[in-house]
């Protein structure tokens, strides 16, 4: 068979996780005894992604690009419907039983909301101590004296591990959603918008402690966000989304300082940034109408209902997810040679290095 | 065990310092529910109410006549019947010279009885085929409510007159075991739906999609994760179960199905005196009357508990 | 036009007072778009709703000395019949949540009618062809149709639209804009911050914007107010506080977040501590505990610093001089990249 495009970003020698034309269909049903489906949900549609070990992807979209399920797909909340997640020589797309749970104590989560992430009813110490017991890592007393290490390790007292989540700010909270994440000693973690539900003041403290653990553990991050100030500060790699596929993915400064693609060029020009400067003489791409709903996806490039440069092709022809550069930075676009001078007046260029 | 070191780097403490939320004194879970429960000076005196008849009916025998043998089934007065209150019998003696004081606790005891073990036995029925129906869906949980559904629509005492007849003909204490049953069996429904509510909720909330990329199984979600989230409304529900299913037996027995003699009930206090009502309307109101305080205060009990557990922990 | 001065908004809790707005004064000029930028919790949207007077009372209780005037007249004592005719016609307020702010069972037609009706005087028949300008102005394509359209039909930005189509149907001297954007995704965000400034131009209203995002008022305003735990930290024309913040508060939200516009640091400075505890207000400056510039004579409230012009800090350090930087430094400041500077410099 032959492989789909996205798959030459795949280096297999150094990939922890490698993700191959994963599909997620939800399906629509209709009827209330006898239930028939009438169509679909395509949430994610056809997506190839690889993250090296050690490294961090940014996973980037704004709300409905499929961009959550992808790693809810990873960490098996949903069932795939089609395609290829491998961790190693894994593969969780079908894993099942003690392969499952072998999976899930490598690959860990950590959500949005820490208000709505921490069970109300558990204690701080029954919070991160659940899943050292549920993999069974050692006695009563041994995980305690884990998990009081693990506060130390995200910067909390250790006097805390008797007390409720509600007693705590969001910024702590997610310091003790993330201190739970760790607690097995997890490869990989998927970050879904992290940092998106917490204070602008708190937000730094989290990428920091992020950052620092990934250091001292080795961990791999698939970092999920709308926010492409926070993702261009946490990864190296970046790889765009709309409506259940990837538009663009490249290296960090690759990306934000010479997009192939109009939906990551409008995406940037969109970021507001904190300096009337920049602000009053930056010129938007303001993209026409609304995201197109995801059961009816336009034919041809999925984007080109809001593209400013679309031509007839792209109602035609779906553009490949293709290396435009030669240096691995592929982009789904029939005209990306064309984006660069769509962002020239707009974008954030020409304040050095970005 | 662990390749972690607890390791302090100059800017691991700096992220968090007691705020003075933190300093403040720290009150339990139950602590907190307890505090916001008593400040509810209805419920509390309900709850006063309640204990007063529970432990009246504990030391029925104690109280009444000092010694724990006693049945007042069979004490009988001969000189005094149907007396209204009189010296020796406060709330007077019954058309056979039974005294009603006596009656009234012991009678207390039976009632109380089915109401709480009925409660038990329906809101563990309810639970599990709400929870099961709630977690899993599908049609499971179609199937689940369907039946649901259909124990709702029986109208509910006759189907209990009728079942009854033929279950609790056996007389005394298997009677008493048999309207548990009885209720329990029939009262379950409401308590199902609200699990089953709670539950789908529950299930689709962050903090369970958490616990799941843990790895736990099912069980541990429903029981450790979404169970204790929807202790609330259960507890609530299981309060005012104990007041339905004592009016359940009440009405039961008032008909003849419930409690046979020599087991007596409030139910079959009021259903014997009825012929008598027009010579002593004590007898009718005596324990018409208990069976009101009862239930009304088991109501204001359970309006109190919803109340203190219902706005998410926050301390107030 | 607007004048708050030293308004005070008390919550009463069982536990004591929550102070969410400590003393606030500030005005918006006619056709000026001032910014209000804070963090939960900083008493920016207590602030708006004292303006609206939609505040809950009690818990809340606007203290006494309190005085919000908008064109001559007296806003806190106003009778709620004198209330409802400013509110909508000369103040109009739109939310962070448009499907909360919206009536799920009323087409878009009758809550746009409602205000031009009754504001206006306008007929039915009027008050129809204005809502529909109104629904073109802030485009919303096939206006006619979508006029009878229920809200949940609306995608987010688009609900949005509607509430600002809602909120200038009576031409209002002034738009408190209350975290507008938040609830919606960047290219979203895009679109109606433009409509936003575009109608500002075209109608000549006075704005207010309320928001976390030093990002967003950046190119939206002429003059920023920075709240911190209820009280006013600094307060500027909006290129003044971006090329010279005066308050650790505003230098720490400035380098705190990733940018876009700055070369990328290894780690970012963070603001260490949490958010303010508004029940337990501490004595003196409300930022002291995470404050890197601290000094002992924060125990005490700072006077206003006045840097020029209207720039105003409350602080009592000089965080411009290099031995305070110094100072600082060791606690873990970390002044803004070269290249910021560099830029910021530049005019």
């Amino acid at each position: 068979m032959e492989k789909p495009a996205g798959t030459a970003t795949v280096n297999a020698t150094d990939a922890l996780m490698r993700v191959e034309d994963l599909v997620m269909h939800f399906p629509i049903t209709q009827g209330i005894l006898v239930q028939r489906q009438v169509g679909a949900i395509k949430a994610v549609d056809g997506v190839s992604l690889s993250v090296k070990r050690g490294q961090t992807l940014g996973l980037v979209g704004e709300s409905g690009s499929g961009k959550s399920t992808i790693g809810r797909c990873i960490v098996r909340l949903y069932k795939p419907t089609s395609g290829h997640i491998y961790l190693d020589n894994d593969d969780l797309a079908v894993a099942q039983g003690t392969q499952l749970r072998e999976v899930r104590r490598r690959v860990q989560m950590i959500f949005q909301d820490p208000y709505a992430s921490l069970n109300p009813r558990f204690t701080v110490g029954g919070l991160i101590a659940e899943p050292m017991q549920i993999h069974k890592t050692g006695s009563k007393a041994e995980i305690r004296e884990r998990v009081e290490q693990l506060l130390d390790r995200v910067g909390m007292n250790r006097r805390f591990i008797d007390r409720y989540p509600h007693e705590f700010s969001g910024g702590q909270r997610q310091r003790l959603a993330i201190a739970r994440a760790i607690a097995i000693e997890p490869e990989f973690i998927i970050a879904d918008e992290p940092v998106s539900a917490l204070d602008v003041s708190i937000r730094a403290q989290i990428l920091n402690l992020m950052q620092r653990l990934q250091d001292q553990m080795g961990l791999t991050y698939l970092f999920v966000s709308h926010d492409l100030s926070v993702v261009r500060h946490v990864a190296p790699r970046i790889a765009v989304m709309y409506l259940g596929k990837i538009m663009e993915v490249s290296d960090r400064d690759e990306i934000y300082s010479n997009p192939l693609h109009p939906y990551s060029s409008a995406l940037l020009s969109a970021v507001p940034i904190a300096n009337p400067r920049v602000e009053k003489q930056r010129k938007r791409i303001i993209l026409k109408g609304d995201l197109p709903s995801p059961i009816h996806i336009p034919p041809g490039c999925r984007f080109h209902t809001r593209c400013p440069i679309a031509q007839d092709i792209c109602r035609q022809v779906e553009p490949p997810l293709e290396d435009k550069t030669g240096s691995n930075h592929l982009a789904a676009c029939h005209f990306s040679d064309r984006v660069g001078s769509l962002t020239k007046a707009g974008s954030v260029q020409g304040l050095g290095t970005l | 065990m662990s390749t972690i070191q607890s390791e302090q780097s100059p800017q691991a403490g700096i992220g968090v310092e007691l705020t003075p939320e933190l300093l403040r004194k720290r009150r339990g879970q139950l602590r907190i529910i307890f505090d916001r429960f008593i400040r509810n000076k209805v419920a509390v005196a309900g709850l006063a109410v309640l204990a007063l008849i529970t432990l009246a009916a504990i030391f029925a025998p104690v109280i009444t006549h000092q010694t724990a043998t006693f049945d007042p089934n069979t004490a009988t007065d001969v000189y005094h019947i149907a007396s209204g209150p009189i010296p020796g019998h406060p709330l007077g003696t019954d058309y056979v010279g039974r005294d009603e004081v006596a009656r009234l606790l012991f009678g207390a005891r039976v009632s109380l009885l089915v109401g709480l073990a009925s409660m038990v036995a329906s809101i563990f029925i309810g639970v599990s085929v709400g929870a099961l129906a709630g977690y899993y869906g599908g049609w499971l949980d179609n199937l689940m409510m369907r039946v649901t559904d259909a124990f709702l629509a029986i109208p509910l005492y006759l189907i209990l007159f009728v079942l009854a007849a033929t279950f609790t003909t056996g007389s005394g204490s298997a009677s008493v075991i048999g309207v548990i049953v009885l209720i329990a069996a029939f009262s379950w429904p409401a308590t199902a739906r609200i699990v089953r509510g709670e539950f789908l909720g529950l299930k689709e909330r962050e903090f369970l999609l958490a616990a799941r990329t843990l790895g736990a199984n099912d069980f541990r979600l429903m029981l450790r994760h979404i169970l204790p989230n929807a202790a609330g409304p259960v507890i609530v529900a299981a309060t005012l179960l104990v007041g339905f299913n004592i009016i359940t037996e009440s009405t039961l027995s008032f008909f003849n199905f419930g409690v046979q003699p020599p087991e007596s009930s409030w139910g079959t206090m009021l259903a014997t005196s009825q012929d008598y009502f027009s010579e002593q309307p004590l007898l009718v109101l005596i324990p018409g009357v208990a069976i009101l305080i009862t239930v009304l205060s088991i109501n204001l009990v359970g309006d109190g508990l919803r109340d203190a557990l219902d706005p998410y922990m926050t301390e107030r | 036009m607007l004048e708050v001065k030293d308004l005070k908004v008390y919550f009463r809790t069982r536990e004591g007072n929550v102070h969410a707005v400590d003393g606030v004064s500030f005005h918006v000029d006619e056709g000026e778009s001032l910014g209000i930028v804070g963090e939960s919790g900083s008493g920016k949207s207590v602030t708006s709703l004292s303006i609206m007077r939609l505040l809950q009372i009690p818990p809340a209780q606007i203290m006494d000395g309190s005085s919000i005037v908008f064109q001559d007249a007296e806003l806190v004592d106003m009778e709620e019949s004198e209330m409802r005719k400013i509110r909508g016609r000369q103040i109009a307020m739109i939310f962070q949540d448009p499907m909360t702010s919206l009536n799920p069972v009323l087409t878009v037609e009758r809550q746009l009618i409602e205000p031009l009706q009754l504001h206006l005087g306008l007929s039915r028949g009027e008050a129809h062809n204005r809502a529909r300008e109104l629904l073109e102005a802030v485009g919303i394509p096939d206006a006619e149709r979508r006029l009878r359209s229920y809200p949940h039909q609306f995608s987010g930005g688009m609900r949005q639209r509607v509430m600002i189509a809602i909120a200038i149907a009576a031409n209002p001297k002034l738009l408190i804009a209350d975290e507008p954007t938040t609830a919606l995704d960047v290219t979203v965000q895009a679109q109606i911050l433009e409509l936003i400034n575009r109608l500002r131009r075209d109608l000549g209203t006075s704005v207010m914007l309320i928001t976390h995002d030093l990002g967003v008022v950046a190119g939206m305003t002429d003059r920023i107010i920075v709240m911190y735990a209820g009280k006013i930290a600094e307060t500027a024309s909006t290129d003044e506080l971006f090329a010279n913040p005066r308050h650790p508060y505003t230098l720490g939200l400035l380098s705190a977040v990733p940018r876009l516009d700055e070369e990328r640091p290894t780690e970012l400075q963070t603001i260490p501590g949490s958010p303010p505890d508004q029940l337990h207000p501490i004595e003196g400056c409300p930022f002291q505990p995470r404050c890197p510039f601290v000094l002992p004579q924060c125990k005490q409230y700072p006077p206003a610093r006045k840097i020029a012009g209207n720039h105003v800090a409350y602080c009592w350090v000089d965080v411009t001089d290099p031995e305070e930087q110094k100072r600082a430094m060791q606690r873990g400041f970390i002044p803004l990249t070269e290249i910021g500077r560099s830029y910021l410099a530049q005019s």
